[in-house]
């Protein structure tokens, strides 16, 4: 029986008067690795965000693991997000969104914020350096003072430190030299699938070719159905 | 330099460390200035002078008048500063931060509604205490203790030493615990804060709390060589505030070389004889103004890793 983790429809999002997502119906499967692509500035990051109640306003139903969660929105964004982070959804922004001034050990720490996760937050950062063996090196060096490549390995590790069932990785090859990209993208290939899904957004789409089940393509905020992974590995 | 001016000048740095740092963390976790420290700060004192009053005769009666009773007294004192303050950050909490925090131009709504708790606290102290200055019991004693060949007086040595443990407290704890790393990870990305699962308004209560707490101590410390009075928190508040924007916003190394540079600026203009202590704040002005004009971000980011842009 496949389970539906996320299941959205009719989903509208922009900031202010501008109107950035369209009608959108999109959903994800347990243990299904998804490539969410098209150019910048057509709704994928807005796509991701409004699942986190990041986004100026937004409309239409989100659910995850049947819970809804979407509906127009009155209060100001970033004010339900926690909330949704611990019900399994773990989103490693465009950018990084890092803490400058701490530790990378400090850092991951963060990713185990919820109370559960805090008891193993040790076994949990030592998971996350096997993913990333960069960073066990690196475990007292502070993040301002990384490189490109090993500030975004801190925030994806900072994800998945969460106790989460869906992670949200939106462009994870940004700004990254190719070689960097790839064993970024490779490490999140590499991570077991039971249970979790992942959803990650990409200009390149050659990154992700024959990596993901199945790529959706997004353009001017509507989803273009799905591109056959077929034809593209 | 001589010694007297150099235990002033760390007596000073630590009083005013207190009130810095207070507004430097709220500043960069929550995003408001608080204009309510100085409120805070004499609410505290009074809240302290009420239970000496009340704490007093009980503690004459159970310790006697020895060393036991002043001990008692200084820690009873303290905690009652520390106390009352957390509970002045917490109103503040409630009334300038829960109703406007996600309405537009935040900082400059908050800004007018802390001013607005300052100048009203300050009124409803006249009403209710009058004009009149009070003395707190002297927690440290009113010796002087010989310290390497050099004669201290023991309120400066207490506050210098109370202050630098409980900086380190405070600062150990923020780096260690996971309620101190909730606050760091406001204080440097909201956004990172908010996706690792950390709830915006719920962080400001504790962060408010500590601000408000830091105040209180501050209070108590400085009312053991100044009085007790309805506006005692207007110069704390200033110095506090211009040393916070010194130190770079945000910094807590910043906020504690600021203060330290501004103390011990204080005590060697206070200290020469034909400047004296009528040319302290021109000073002290002058140097901020000085630094700010060569470094607008102020200390921060010399001595630490210090936030991104606010972007969110």
């Amino acid at each position: 029986m496949v389970h539906e983790i996320l299941k959205i429809e009719g989903l509208s999002a922009g900031y202010g008067p501008l109107r950035v997502l369209h009608e959108i119906d999109f959903s994800v499967n347990e243990g299904e690795r998804i490539g969410l692509v098209g150019l910048n500035g057509h709704g994928k990051s807005t796509l991701m965000r409004s699942v986190m109640s990041l986004v100026g306003w937004q409309n239409g139903s989100i659910k995850i693991k049947g819970q809804e969660i979407g509906g127009a929105r009155s209060t100001g964004a970033g004010r339900r997000t926690h909330a949704i982070v611990q019900m399994g959804v773990a989103l490693t922004p465009q950018g990084d969104a890092i803490f400058p001034g701490m530790t990378v050990a400090q850092h991951l720490d963060c990713g185990a914020y919820s109370k559960i996760a805090w008891r193993e937050r040790a076994k949990r950062r030592d998971a996350v350096m096997d993913i990333f063996p960069p960073l066990r090196k690196l475990e007292t060096a502070l993040v301002g003072t990384l490189s490109g490549g090993e500030r975004r390995m801190v925030s994806v590790g900072r994800a998945l430190m969460t106790e989460a069932s869906l992670y949200l990785i939106d462009e994870p090859s940004l700004g990254l030299a190719p070689k960097i990209s790839r064993s970024v993208l490779d490490a999140l290939f590499s991570l077991p699938r039971e249970g979790k899904a992942m959803v990650i957004a990409e200009q390149n789409v050659a990154l992700l070719a024959g990596k993901v089940d199945r790529m959706v393509g997004m353009h001017a905020g509507r989803l273009r159905g799905d591109v056959g992974h077929v034809a593209l590995s | 330099m001589t010694a007297v001016t150099l235990i002033h000048g760390l007596n000073l740095a630590a009083i005013y460390g207190l009130m810095a740092i207070g507004i430097s963390i709220l500043w960069s976790s929550v995003g408001m200035i608080n204009m309510a420290h100085g409120a805070t700060f004499a609410a505290s004192g009074y809240a302290a002078w009420q239970v000496s009053l009340i704490a007093q005769p009980l503690i004459n009666t159970w310790f006697g008048t020895g060393l036991d009773a002043s001990l008692v007294m200084g820690a009873t004192m303290v905690a009652s500063g520390l106390v009352a303050g957390a509970l002045f950050g917490g109103l503040i909490f409630m009334l300038a931060y829960l109703p406007i925090h996600e309405k537009a131009n935040f900082a400059v709504r908050s800004l007018i509604v802390t001013l607005a708790i300052n100048l009203a606290t300050v009124q409803l102290l006249l009403f209710f205490f009058g004009p009149r200055q009070r003395a707190l019991p002297k927690i440290f004693g009113f010796g002087r203790t010989e310290i390497l060949g050099i004669s201290v007086r023991n309120d400066q040595i207490g506050t210098i030493v109370a202050t630098a443990i409980l900086m380190l407290v405070v600062v150990i704890w923020l780096k260690r615990s996971r309620k101190g790393l909730e606050i760091t990870a406001m204080m440097q990305n909201p956004e990172g804060a908010v996706l690792s699962g950390i709830s915006v308004r719920w962080t400001a209560l504790p962060v408010t709390m500590l601000t408000g707490a830091l105040a209180g101590l501050a209070a108590i410390l400085l009312s053991q060589t100044v009085f007790v009075s309805p506006t005692a928190g207007a110069l704390p508040l200033i110095k506090g505030l211009t040393i916070a924007l010194l130190g770079g916003l945000g910094s807590l190394p910043g906020a504690i070389m600021g203060a330290i540079l501004i103390g011990f600026l204080e005590a060697i203009v206070g200290s020469i004889s034909f400047l004296g202590q009528r040319y302290v704040l021109f000073s002290q002005f002058l140097f901020i103004i000085t630094v700010l004009i060569i470094r607008p971000r102020g200390l921060g980011g010399l001595l630490d890793e210090t936030r991104e842009s606010r972007n969110v």
